[in-house]
């Protein structure tokens, strides 16, 4: 058993019943929709169509959302059923990254993830799919797949089909009988028009917007080509996650200055350094879950990450991570402040070795797991870098060190700390620069997606926040004020570039339509 | 009614549905193996009085309710398509509604517009008492009265009125959603009362297909196709939009070829094979090309035409007629016949005529009429030619309701059917009588004796039908006025052309004395009612509908679903409105209660008609109704029952639905049974004389409903009543009034295209379906690149379109998808509510209508601006916080000038736009402005059109008896007035 769609396009008239019937049988709240009726416009007059294309949820026989998802809220069934559980689900939000296809949204009743789960409900029991159900012209056709003499197997054995996105590998079971270009892939329209046929374009809509180079050549621009009706679909994350980059940066940045520091004897620390420069490390740290939970739907249920776990999901590989750093790094500290204050006198020795040795490559792991994160969000090709991890292993390195230079400024760390850390920042902030330029910004990216977001971010939306924010303000800058020996001064504008560059990362992929 | 359910009827709790958990399991269906590998669509019939089903919102987690299943009829647009509604068992409340697998011309399917129907049962803005006006009207005060209260007062203002006349009192519908049973209870009350929609929705169409036939509308055949050609858009609207969209692609994918005509690139243009953009209003030149193409190159069926065209008529009207010999060819024509008389029974003759009188109409020269490319005549003519006969072929609004003169785009367009003999063939084209099925009520009210001036004035002897959109401009006239004028599912103030001056007669009590808005939901026009009624929506009310979806006849019987699903519970209930939302009530049963009220003692004679034929002496009440049709009027409907054990009653009860006739092709080639004789020309006459039938080749036929009882190619009638010119006589072009010599493009003018409809939408009645809305709220300006270029504007930028009486402002939607010099706005959205409304908490939804102010000056300047877009409001229903567009349109339809064609009476509802451009600086989203001096000039000029039944009735009557009305009074009525208004 295996279900799919097949959406005949050469029947499809456009009508969205499928959209209505599906609230109706779904009862899904105003502002979102499992599945939706998308047009496109191409040509000139009189040789200009419209073209229809219903879009859901692809059950894809390789679902990223599953395997994203660290709480097992979205399953795959034994029969091909992509289905969810509100019950279950955390809201983290990661589903709707992993999906290439736009069709998971939070339900604003419950704040959970759902979506097209297939009328689970009633094929269970052998009920069509409400959709099916109601279709004037029979253009949804469900069944088995696997099935070679159900409808839905013959007519894909019988007709030319096509899927969205395949690409992405997720093996896509929504099949399209005369697909169109233009609506099957999102970036292919140079417009999305600024009033659709009949409706307000959402600002979603809106921002979601590829202004040049359209992936499909349609002459010097006077053809048209552009949507006209589609639905609305909220940006998933919002400034918590860069907010969460920075001060995980900071955090195993410091760690990992310090760890090289005791490990290579690059440093002296000092137990006042310990005190501070850990205080800073917890501090940031505690501050990082902070802004993972702020940005979850459902921040109730965030230790089902934990206790509950999708091994699959980086974010439960990657809270692990954290809880370990945490955890090792937090009961340091708690000694080292203890003793410093007199509270309980004991050698640190063996405790500084285990924290260093052992919390050095949990620093790095806590840097540089995002990147894998990022790499199961299927839905943002812009993010799935190999460079990535490196590329937050610097990142970390700069703003740990950019910290470490502040705090001496401030406060009685030793001297010879701060002097590495700013070595390490002059050397990190360098490298960070010629990583974006030369290599995030430098090597031609992949899809069309990873060069649209790419392009809105250097020559687009994010332009001027992108140059005059996180290159100059953020990297050029402070390199000058290194040069003039204003090293704390650079080393503020860095982490405010920073941040600025973690925003404009993780917002602009989530700007390019995915429908 | 026993304790335990009383508080589940009449003004039960309304608010978000609740539906109760059971203890029985879903039906295992998995085993079921359909032979094309399919799942089950449709809960079977004979679970449907215990159907239990996983709860969609507690998934995945096992939650069973338990649902009565009560089969009923959607009410969202005139198909009839069926509906199933889940009744919960224990609280009665709608889960859902799914289509009623049953139903032949729906087949289960359903369009967006079906399962919003639960959106209006469930709207936190209805009407749930009936409300009395209290302070002036407009004001928006309004107490809370009872049925009883309502049912007296009004029912003594008409008793008065019909002992004064016979015309006082005005029926005006907008959605009928039914066949008899109101016009039954108008003929009771003795007056001529009906009034329609018909002349802004199909009068053209009417009046083109009733000249060719007897019948009124068309009825293709379109499963058997193998040429559609549409001038219409039914795969995304119109009659019947979801039946007839099945059998248009099912046709598509047998190889049919598609073919659809539009200015406008529409969904079905889209999904056509040819689609043909042609100038708006030349639509008979490019049909009659095609005509040409046919004749020319003997494509056309003439066995078909020379049996059933009465070209013989033709041909002796011709020899005589300097109209139909105007070239020289066909005088030449003319001379021969002159010369050897036997040439008029040679249907030669007459195919020289035809190719003769149609030469003219080259692909060379339709081509420049119409501004498109020959070669898309030619592939269309050549795609017509190959349809051996199976050609179906469509108009019902689109272009012949927009042009003067638009009833010819009907006409001509019949004419390729009768040319390809595609009529009531398979594949072919019937007439819409062959195909539906109206059964005879228990008591049939006699005709009255009166004739309504103010509907059917003697300017328009040849109207289809009432000319109701002028009816304010008949009261500004002082043409008359109105006693009771009861609007229902109407909203005549907002859909009609003119609004101000619809406005300014709503609110004249001394003209329009008391006004009854019968109505689910607030609207604009009820807002200056005096009394409002809630009336029921699809799944809470009784009605009996049968529609021409295919070459087949059904019934179908909309039911109160959570009244059939009490009464089976073994609930007694009296009243629908006992059962429904609130005091919601339904139509079928209020008319009944009203009409015995106004005649309390029988006096009047219109009691008698509302006794019950069962109970001596008891009013009749819904289920004896329905059980004397059921029993008596619907053939094969008793026996078909008894197989299944039920009664009649209890048949429709269950399934709502009874196929009469399948496979219905060509009546009216059916021989008649008896002796008949031909007269002279070539009709069967019956022994005592009487014309029965047409005589085809000596046998006689049941014919067509016309006087000549053949089809009429040559319509005498229209010469006989003062149109004897040959464009009216004869298939042909007239010049629209927004020809393309009229429209100067280098000034600035273009075509407003104002009439198209969405797949989505109800006309003016989707505002309390949040689910529809959500798809489509606003109404912007098609406009082309090149127009848009020209104005200075690019899409959702501010334009201003201005029409003869006034101007609105509207965002551009820019698109290559509709022709340049043509720009359109959907007829749809741009519902308002005055600040007045706002303030009283009622009237339409916050998120699906602008606040508006209005100002009507001294001077007959009227403006209206928006004051606040759609927003989220607060209600009951969390969904209506969650809306999240603003714009909800501009109502167009206030700037129209009110265009009534002299022959049909049809609104033409395309505007000359004297002007589009940029918005000015001052000018906002959504003003309007219009000055009522000019709605009358524009009026006027119009009228000035007309050829009066006073000065050109060949007999001394108001209207070609042979005409259909809705409701036809008596001869003696037909008597033209002795002071006809205005002489």
């Amino acid at each position: 058993m295996n279900y799919g769609f097949v959406i005949d396009n050469r029947k499809c008239i456009g009508c969205h019943a499928c959209s209505t019937a599906c609230k109706s049988e779904n009862q899904v709240p105003l502002g979102v929709f499992r599945t939706w009726v998308k047009y496109t416009e191409v040509g000139n007059f009189p040789n200009v169509r419209r073209n229809f294309q219903v879009n859901r949820c692809n059950q894809c026989a390789n679902p990223p959302c599953v395997e994203i998802c660290p709480v097992s809220a979205m399953t795959q069934r034994d029969d091909g059923i992509v289905g969810y559980n509100s019950d279950q689900c955390i809201g983290c939000k990661s589903c709707m990254q992993a999906c290439p296809y736009n069709s998971i949204y939070i339900d604003p009743e419950t704040g959970t993830a759902q979506k097209c789960h297939y009328c689970a409900h009633r094929v269970d029991r052998g009920m069509e799919p409400a959709c099916a159900v109601i279709c004037p012209t029979h253009a949804i056709i469900a069944g088995d797949i696997d099935d070679p003499t159900s409808e839905i197997s013959t007519t894909i054995a019988a007709n030319n089909v096509t899927v969205r996105k395949p690409e992405q590998g997720t093996s896509p079971k929504v099949f399209y009988i005369d697909g169109h270009q233009a609506a099957l892939t999102p970036t292919v329209t140079m417009s999305t028009s600024k009033q659709f046929l009949w409706s307000d374009v959402s600002e979603t809509n809106m921002d979601q917007h590829v202004d040049e180079n359209p992936t499909l050549y349609m002459g010097d621009g006077s053809q048209m080509c552009q949507t006209t009706y589609n639905t609305r679909h909220s940006i998933p994350w919002h400034w918590q996650v860069p907010a969460y980059l920075v001060t995980k940066g900071i955090a195993t940045g410091i760690f990992m200055l310090m760890a090289m520091a005791f490990i290579y004897g690059m440093a002296n620390l000092d137990s006042m350094t310990n005190v501070i420069a850990g205080g800073a490390v917890v501090a940031f740290t505690l501050l990082t879950t902070v802004f993972l939970v702020w940005d979850l739907e459902k921040p109730e249920r965030f230790l089902r990450v934990v206790f509950q776990p999708q091994w699959k999901s980086w974010l439960v590989r990657g809270a692990y991570i954290l809880i370990s750093f945490s955890t090792l790094t937090g009961a340091w500290w708690a000694a080292e402040t203890a003793v410093l204050l007199g509270l309980i006198d004991m050698d640190l020795g063996l405790i500084r070795e285990v924290a260093f040795l052992g919390g050095f490559p949990l620093a790095i792991g806590a840097a540089i797991y995002t990147a894998y994160l990022f790499a199961q969000a299927e839905g943002r090709d812009f993010w799935q870098s190999p460079l990535l991890p490196f590329h937050f292993f610097t990142q970390a390195m700069m703003a740990g060190s950019a910290f470490v230079v502040i705090l001496g400024e401030f406060t009685p760390i030793e001297p010879d700390f701060v002097q590495m850390a700013f070595h390490g920042f002059s050397i990190a902030i360098v490298i960070n620069l010629l990583m974006i330029l030369l290599g995030e910004f430098g090597v031609n990216h992949a899809s069309d997606t990873a060069k649209a977001a790419a392009h809105s971010i250097t020559h687009g939306k994010y332009k001027n926040l992108f140059w005059g924010g996180a290159i100059l303000a953020g990297n050029i800058l402070p390199i000058v004020l290194i040069g003039l020996k204003q090293p704390s001064l650079g080393a503020l504008l860095a982490l405010v570039g920073l941040y600025i560059y973690e925003h404009i990362f993780v917002m602009a992929p989530q700007h390019i339509p995915n429908s | 009614m026993d304790k335990k359910h009383e508080n589940l009827t009449s003004g039960h709790a309304y608010g978000v549905p609740s539906f109760v958990d059971s203890d029985k399991k879903p039906l295992e269906l998995n085993h079921i193996r359909h032979g094309d590998g399919r799942m089950t669509s449709h809960p079977p019939c004979e679970h449907w009085d215990d159907w239990t089903e996983w709860d969609a919102k507690s998934w995945p987690k096992q939650v069973a309710k338990n649902y009565q299943l009560v089969p009923t009829v959607c009410f969202n647009c005139e198909s009839a398509c069926g509906l199933l509604a889940y009744v919960d068992k224990q609280n009665f409340e709608i889960r859902k509604f799914e289509g009623n697998p049953v139903h032949p011309g729906s087949r289960g399917r359903n369009c967006a517009k079906g399962p919003a129907t639960h959106n209006q049962i469930y709207d936190p803005e209805r009407i749930m008492h009936p409300l009395k006006r209290v302070g002036k009207r407009g004001e928006g005060k309004w107490k809370r009265i009872t049925w009883d209260e309502a049912l007296a007062e009004i029912g003594e203002k008409m008793a008065a009125s019909r002992k004064k006349r016979k015309d006082g009192i005005c029926y005006h519908v907008g959605r009928p959603g039914e066949d008899h049973y109101t016009n039954r209870v108008i003929k009771a009350w003795g007056t001529d009362s009906h009034n329609s929609h018909t002349n802004i929705c199909s009068a053209a169409a009417r009046s083109g297909y009733f000249q060719w036939s007897g019948f009124d509308r068309p009825s293709p055949d379109y499963s058997n196709a193998k040429t559609i050609l549409l001038i219409s858009s039914h795969l995304e609207t119109g009659h019947y939009f979801n039946p007839h969209a099945q059998r248009i692609i099912e046709a598509k994918m047998k190889g049919a070829k598609l073919i659809t005509v539009d200015p406008r690139l529409s969904n079905t243009a889209s999904k056509s094979d040819i689609w043909a953009p042609v100038w708006p209003g030349s639509e008979p030149t490019m049909i009659l090309s095609i005509a040409n193409y046919l004749l020319e190159n003997d494509l056309y069926d003439k066995e078909f035409v020379k049996n059933w065209v009465n070209w013989a008529d033709t041909l002796k009207e011709f020899s005589t007629s300097n109209e139909l010999a105007n070239t020289p060819d066909l005088k030449a024509l003319q001379q021969a016949i002159a010369a050897d008389a036997k040439l008029l029974e040679d249907y030669d003759t007459f195919d020289k005529f035809l190719k003769a009188t149609y030469a003219p109409f080259n692909f060379e020269m339709a081509a420049k009429e119409c501004q498109i490319d020959a070669k898309i005549l030619e592939n269309m003519a050549i795609a017509v030619s190959e349809a051996e006969g199976k050609l179906s072929t469509h108009v019902w609004r689109a272009a012949s309701m927009a042009h003067l003169g638009g009833w010819q785009v009907a006409r001509t367009l019949f004419f390729l059917n009768v040319l390809t003999g595609s009529v009531g063939n398979k594949g072919g084209v019937s007439g819409n009588s062959w195909n539906k099925f109206v059964p005879k009520p228990f008591d049939e009210p006699p005709h009255t004796d009166t004739w309504n001036e103010l509907h059917m004035p003697h300017e328009w002897p040849m109207s289809f039908y009432e000319m109701s959109f002028l009816l304010p401009h008949f009261l500004e006239e002082g043409r008359g006025e109105i006693d009771v004028y009861f609007t229902r599912v109407y909203n005549p103030l907002w859909i009609n052309p003119d609004g101000f001056m619809w406005m300014k007669a709503l609110q004249d009590e001394e003209k329009m004395k008391c006004h009854v808005a019968l109505t689910p939901t607030w609207n604009e026009s009820a807002w200056y009612a005096d009394y409002i009624l809630p009336m029921g929506h699809a799944g809470e009310r009784h009605d009996l509908m049968s529609q021409e979806t295919h070459a087949g006849q059904w019934i179908a019987f909309r039911q109160p679903v959570r009244r059939v699903a009490m009464e089976k519970a073994g609930i007694d209930i009296k009243y629908t409105y006992e059962s429904n939302p609130g005091e919601v009530w339904e139509e079928a049963e209020f008319w009944t209660a009203l009409s015995v009220k106004m005649d309390e003692d029988g006096a009047l004679g219109i009691k008698k008609h509302f006794m019950s034929p069962y109970r001596e002496g008891e009013i009749i009440t819904q289920n004896e109704y329905w059980q004397w049709i059921f029993e008596n009027s619907v053939p094969g409907l008793p026996e078909k029952a008894k197989e299944e054990g039920l009664t009649p009653l209890e048949y429709m009860r269950r399934y709502a639905v009874y196929e009469v006739k399948k496979d219905h092709y060509q009546p009216f080639a059916a021989e008649l049974v008896g002796k008949y004789n031909a007269d002279a020309a070539g009709r069967a006459v019956d022994e005592k004389g009487v014309v029965k039938g047409n005589m085809v080749e000596g046998v006689a036929t049941v014919g067509f409903n016309t006087p000549s009882k053949k089809l009429e190619f040559f319509s005498a009638t229209m010469k006989d009543w003062g149109w004897p010119e040959k464009e009216y006589t004869i298939p042909w072009q007239l010049e629209s009034h927004v020809h393309q010599s009229h429209i100067d493009r280098e000034k600035g003018e273009m075509i407003l295209l104002p009439n198209f409809r969405l797949p989505t939408l109800i006309h003016t009645r989707s505002a309390n379906c949040k689910w529809l809305y959500e798809i489509s709220h606003n109404n912007p300006l098609w406009i082309h690149p090149s127009d848009a270029k020209r104005i200075g504007v690019a899409a959702g930028e501010l334009v201003r379109v201005e029409t003869e009486i006034g101007y609105f402002v509207d965002k551009a939607f820019v698109t290559e998808g509709i022709k340049p010099g043509v720009v359109a706005c959907s007829h749809h959205l741009g519902r308002w509510k005055t600040s007045g409304t706002a303030a009283t908490g009622q009237g339409i939804g916050s998120g699906m209508a602008s606040v508006v102010d209005i100002e009507e000056k001294e001077n007959g300047e009227c403006t209206l601006k928006i004051k606040q877009m759609g927003k989220p409001w607060k209600s009951w229903d969390p969904d209506t916080s969650r809306v999240w567009w603003e714009d909800v349109g501009v109502n167009q339809n206030l700037t129209h000038a009110a265009q009534p064609d002299p022959v049909s009476g049809a609104h033409c509802w395309h505007q000359k736009a004297l002007n589009v451009k940029k918005a000015e600086a001052t000018d906002s989203y959504g003003d309007v402005w219009v000055d009522t001096n000019k709605s009358m000039e524009v009026y006027q000029k119009w009228v000035a059109k007309t050829r009066s039944a006073v000065d050109h009735s060949p007999d001394g009557t108001r209207r070609p008896m042979w005409y259909n009305r809705p409701l036809k009074p008596t001869k003696e009525a037909y008597v033209l007035p002795e002071k006809p208004f205005g002489r």
